[in-house]
């Protein structure tokens, strides 16, 4: 029999690395709604999940709405209307993003081991797994990558990291993402005042090279 | 060895075997549909090979036997890569534990000799798509060699036989299908870099400078020509077969409904590489790694993660 | 023994008597040639029938000025690496008859064929010593000899350069080894090898990276290997075989031989050799494509080669240490059993470069091409030494890198890190071997196929009978090692039997796996032949012409306009670029009517720069803070002896 689960987490891990060779702005952002929507569903198909309530899943729907619509939506204008140049200008190669990609995910699997947590069910473990490594190339990508707008998808990746993490950790659906929901509502005003500052920089300026932001040290 | 004088499974190698050609006919007509035309007949590739059979050759004054060599060896490591296939999970005519081992390395005689005959040339556009040829199958190698690695982590078991039959089978419809998952997209990748399809290189470009594996048997022609192309189809009959050997639990059931459903998936897999030719463009060769790259990293996921499935 | 000692008599007096008769040039060659080659025989011959015999070890003991005990003791693992060590040195001596043909040069060759001589007798020294300090004494005879080898062609500033560097490496390594044996000195108070596995585990694992260093610095393990790309050009070509295809190996049986003294139980030995086997390995290979000297690049594939051995060795100790039976003796085996294919086609490999050398004066890949025509012999068993090294079937190669391969792969039902470390074995593995066919169809591809590239290739001849000979006779145990593995792979497993965990290993394994690769080998020759045939019968009665090169409409093309070496390898080698640096230097085009444009690369070695940076600069600038010692005042000299023997006598 298959887990859906586990195709769910296939499927994030792929969107995980793909996302780490991406080139595109564009593809990019696809990535994100993708992995966005997949993330905040798999809640849903855990075999923990039962007794859904109308009111969970009025609050997942909440959820893949605006990880899968709104935040991917609002970025793809700001591609569209400010971004002059599409492409990615990496600091780190694409190939060195894969392999540290690569480490990143037996780091994972080895901190879950090594954690060891007794409380933990079995199918919980490819899940904290897959939430480290979610948050670890996120972090990859905050680091290796030069564009404003590849900031806050690696920001979004490590909040998608940190949902999934959670997922793991809590043994009861609900009580937990109402932090995580705060997050998430905090993320959209940073997308939201991205958007408004890289309108403004695009004005002031020719590019929204963050390396330009290290001239503003005094 | 385990050498099966079984009937079925002689047949079945001979069938999959005068197939290939027919199959490399669906990827032309679903392309044509895609280009709105009607395409050529089902069975153009038959009609090449006995062109070409047909023909006599010309052969470049810089070359020695090497280029003679070439085509011969590409064919028969790829000819001996079907005998010990279980084609519809009928029983393959050769097998033994550890047979994939020597049958990647025979694949990889047969394009270490490819690429010398390309070299036997003298030709600048033959060096490069030779250049190229041995680069992108490097990368694509550490592929298949994980995934062998994770099928034998899954499975305990080292020849094709063996993958697809008893209890330990590996199949998307197992407890692993996560993983499994995981393998065809990458094995998708493999077979369209190892057999030369859209994204990562063009057949039916007129450029020869963008091309990989046409540009090295540019001067090969009649009936060593056709042995390059009998190789060619093996080789992706071979993928393909694979590919669907994991999508369909072929060792359950009925041996005449899973030839059926056999063809069927294979058709479809087919006509996958021909939609993916239609509507996606070439990469730009220094893309290319990044592509086959990420169908190694896929499959290194896969690895690290039985270290959660198996305890 | 006495057959042992007969055999290291010959040798000697072959070596000795060239010393004294060099003024009758041929007579002198023709007298050390055959009396080595008789000596080798001997030597291999007795130590195959004691591997295959399963012979008890013989020990023979002789003690000197009763200060130490010279001791011998010849058992499955001496005689499996003395088969080598005497069989590639008997046919290195007889391509050399015709390879040293320069008879206003004889002092020379004497003195060249005198160390040949007392390289082969040390290194059998070294692999049959039996205590600490037999092992000593050999490895540094050994040492010194090839050290007099290399700088043949002394009047040459980089030959002296080259010597220079092997010089530092072979000491600094021995060095190395030297602390390692005090230190095991220290905990044993004997010279015995006996006690050596009674030690605690943690001084097992310190004695252990020492001497890791210091073979590992002869075997050229990837920060260490600096002085392969350097000693194996500047050697004339059959030392290099020798020292490329044996002493090399050497550092790879000091492991071997103190692993198994030291009997540890710790995976981390079986880790860190495989580390190092996956480093040395892939970047030995992107360095052998990048070179584009022949000899180069050939060095540059013996480090990649060790990786693999190491990689073997390493599947073997981790398989050793947590008790995969099966992994165990595959690794070992494995490993072993490549440390003799490797010693065979790479002395081809050599040897034949050395032809190419020899004939066309150029060891520059990118100045030949084209010499397949007029080179047949050289080039066809290149060809096969090429197949060989890149691990393809129905070759040997194939057959050492399938045990490993077979090893690691039952190494993947292990458990954390050693699983991860088996999986990257494998992965590493597959790459090595794919590069290396990207590295050795450059080499065929560039110097031997197309069309010569300068005139010095164009006017090559085939080389003298006995070099071809010497080739030919290589080539032909790489396929019969291939076709039929069954006896080396059972005297490899004879050896693994000296590892406890798998004494009791039986043959009933690895048995119908090598009866099918031989099969399967015999199936890929029986279906070439066939399809040979009905190539045949196709091109019956049908017209071949003859015509140049498909140009793709280009109708006037130069032989300059060829794939290069350099082009060949572009792409691979800048997806390793922060592992390997290559320099270009391009003028570029900037004016309408461009003038002369010049493009010119280099590859550097980045262990080379780091050396550089963190060793030699520290070191040079720490000495010359020292400097003021050395003053000239003759009288202060005798002042630091008096210093020196009144602070020895406080304190001995």
């Amino acid at each position: 029999m298959i887990h859906i689960s586990n195709i769910f987490l296939a499927l994030i891990l792929l969107s995980v690395l793909l996302s780490l060779r991406s080139n595109r702005l564009m593809a990019l952002v696809k990535l994100m709604a993708f992995q966005g929507i997949i993330v905040s569903a798999v809640p849903l198909v855990l075999d923990t999940a039962h007794g859904l309530t109308f009111n969970l899943i009025m609050f997942f729907l909440l959820l893949i709405l605006v990880k899968g619509l709104v935040i991917p939506g609002m970025m793809s204008i700001a591609v569209n209307k400010v971004v002059a140049s599409r492409e990615i200008e990496p600091i780190i190669g694409y190939h060195a993003s894969l392999f540290a990609g690569l480490i990143m995910i037996i780091f994972s699997v080895y901190i879950t081991n090594h954690l060891n947590l007794a409380s933990l069910p079995a199918s919980h473990k490819l899940l904290l797994v897959t939430g480290i490594t979610t948050m670890g190339a996120g972090l990859i990508l905050l680091m290796a990558r030069r564009k404003a707008i590849t900031q806050v998808i690696g920001y979004l990746m490590m909040e998608n990291g940190i949902y999934l993490i959670g997922t793991a950790l809590a043994k009861e659906v609900h009580t937990q993402y109402v932090v995580e929901f705060a997050v998430l509502l905090d993320l959209l005003v940073a997308v939201l005042v991205m958007g408004i500052v890289l309108n403004d920089i695009n004005h002031t300026f020719d590019d929204v090279d963050t390396a330009l932001l290290g001239q503003l040290k005094d | 060895m385990d050498f099966t004088f079984s009937f079925t499974s002689f047949l079945s190698f001979l069938v999959a075997f005068t197939l290939a050609p027919l199959f490399m006919g669906v990827i032309l007509k679903v392309k044509a549909f895609f280009g709105g035309k009607q395409g050529p007949p089902w069975l153009i590739k038959y009609y090449t090979l006995i062109k070409l059979l047909r023909k006599g050759s010309v052969y470049s004054t810089s070359t020695t036997f090497i280029f003679k060599l070439g085509p011969i060896i590409s064919f028969v490591t790829a000819f001996m890569l079907l005998l010990f296939f279980p084609f519809a999970g009928l029983p393959p005519v050769l097998s033994f534990h550890g047979d994939v081992v020597v049958l990647f390395y025979l694949l990889g005689l047969g394009r270490f000799f490819t690429v010398l005959a390309a070299l036997d040339t003298a030709s600048p556009f033959e060096g490069m798509g030779a250049a190229r040829e041995v680069f992108f199958s490097a990368l694509a190698e550490a592929t298949i060699f994980v995934i062998l690695a994770l099928f034998f982590r899954l499975s305990g078991s080292l020849s094709f036989a063996e993958y697809f039959s008893g209890d330990q089978f590996v199949n998307l419809w197992s407890q692993s299908a996560a993983l499994i998952f995981l393998v065809l997209i990458a094995l998708f990748i493999v077979l369209l870099t190892e057999n030369s399809r859209v994204p990562v290189d063009d057949p039916a470009t007129h450029l020869e400078l963008t091309m990989i594996h046409e540009v090295m048997i540019l001067d090969h022609s009649g009936p060593d020509l056709a042995l390059i192309e009998m190789g060619a189809f093996c080789k992706m009959l071979f993928y393909s077969a694979f590919i669907s050997c994991l999508l369909y639990p072929f060792h359950t059931g009925s041996a005449l409904y899973n030839v059926l459903v056999f063809n069927i998936i294979m058709a479809l897999i087919y006509a996958g590489v021909g939609l993916v030719e239609s509507i996606t463009a070439r990469y730009k060769m220094d893309m290319v790694p990044n592509f086959i790259l990420t169908s190694f990293a896929l499959v290194f996921f896969a690895t690290i993660l039985t270290m959660e499935f198996v305890q | 023994m006495n057959i042992f000692f007969l055999a290291l008599l010959l040798i000697g007096v072959g070596g000795t008597q060239a010393l004294a008769t060099f003024r009758l040039y041929s007579l002198m060659k023709a007298g050390a040639v055959l009396a080595i080659i008789a000596g080798c025989s001997f030597g291999a011959y007795d130590a195959a029938a004691r591997l295959l015999q399963h012979a008890e070890p013989v020990i023979y003991n002789h003690s000197w000025l009763h200060i130490f005990t010279f001791s011998l003791k010849i058992d499955a693992v001496s005689a499996f690496f003395l088969v080598p060590v005497f069989a590639i040195p008997a046919v290195g001596a007889l391509y050399s008859f015709q390879y040293l043909h320069d008879a206003k040069r004889a002092a020379g060759t004497a003195i060249n064929y005198f160390f040949y001589a007392l390289l082969i007798i040390s290194m059998a020294l070294v692999v049959c010593a039996n205590n600490l300090i037999s092992f000593a004494l050999a490895w540094e005879l050994m040492s010194v000899s090839s050290f007099f080898l290399v700088i043949y062609d002394v009047h040459k500033k980089a030959t002296r350069g080259a010597g220079y560097i092997y010089f530092i490496f072979t000491q600094a390594g021995a060095l190395f080894i030297f602390a390692g044996f005090g230190f095991l000195y220290s905990h044993t108070g004997t010279f015995g090898f006996e006690a050596l596995a009674s030690i605690p585990d943690s001084a097992k694992l310190i004695a252990f990276i020492l001497i890791l260093i210091g073979c590992g610095s002869k075997a050229g393990i990837m920060p260490l290997h600096i002085w392969l790309p350097y000693a194996h050009p500047a050697a004339p070509s059959h030392v290099s075989a020798v020292m490329s295809g044996v002493m090399i190996k050497m550092g790879i049986y000091g492991i071997v031989r103190f692993y198994l003294l030291l009997e540890p139980t710790s995976v981390v030995f079986g880790q860190i050799v495989i580390v190092l086997g996956i480093s040395s390995g892939i970047l030995g290979v992107v360095y052998a494509i990048g070179k584009q000297d022949i000899k180069k690049m050939l060095a540059y594939s013996s480090v990649e080669n060790i990786g693999i051995i190491l990689l073997g060795l390493g599947v073997g100790m981790l398989g050793a240490a947590s008790g995969n039976k099966t992994m165990a003796a595959f690794g070992f085996a494995g490993g072993l059993l490549h440390v003799f294919n490797h010693s065979i086609f790479k002395s081809l490999l050599f040897m034949g470069a050395g032809s190419v050398l020899h004939q066309t004066k150029t060891g520059a890949s990118n100045e030949l091409g084209g010499l397949m025509k007029t080179m047949p012999v050289t080039g066809r068993s290149l060809l096969i030494g090429s197949i060989s090294i890149s691990g393809l079937p129905p070759f040997n190669g194939f057959i050492s890198e399938f045990l490993i391969y077979y090893g690691a792969i039952h190494g993947l039902s292990l458990h954390g890190a050693s699983f991860v470390l088996s999986a990257l074995a494998i992965i590493a593995l597959a790459v090595i071997g794919a590069l290396a066919g990207a590295a050795f169809t450059k080499f065929i591809g560039v110097v031997f196929l197309g069309e010569p590239r300068t005139d010095k290739a164009a006017k090559a001849s085939e080389a003298g009978i006995l070099m071809g000979t010497a080739l030919s006779v290589l080539a032909a145990s790489c396929l019969i090692i291939g076709v039929w593995p069954y006896h080396f792979v059972q005297a490899a497993f004879l050896v693994t039997q000296a590892i406890p965990l798998v004494s009791d290993y039986t043959t009933a394994e690895f048995m119908p796996l090598m009866t099918n690769i031989s099969r399967t080998a015999a199936l890929f020759i029986l279906l070439f032949i066939i399809v040979t045939v009905l190539r045949k019968i196709f091109y019956i009665g049908k017209e071949v012409t003859k015509s140049g090169t498909w140009g793709c409409g280009f109708t006037q093309p130069t032989v300059r306009m060829q794939y290069t070496g350099t082009s060949y390898a572009d792409s691979i080698v800048d997806f390793f670029r922060p592992f390997i640096r290559v320099q270009k230097n391009y003028s570029g085009i900037n004016k309408i009517f461009p003038g002369k444009t010049t493009y010119s690369s280099h590859t550097h070695d980045t262990s080379e720069i780091g050396l550089n940076i963190f060793v030699v600069r520290p070191v040079l600038y720490l000495l010359s803070k020292l400097r003021w010692i050395q003053h000239g005042n003759i009288q202060l000299y005798i002042g630091y002896i008096v210093l020196a023997i009144v602070v020895m006598l406080i304190f001995l």
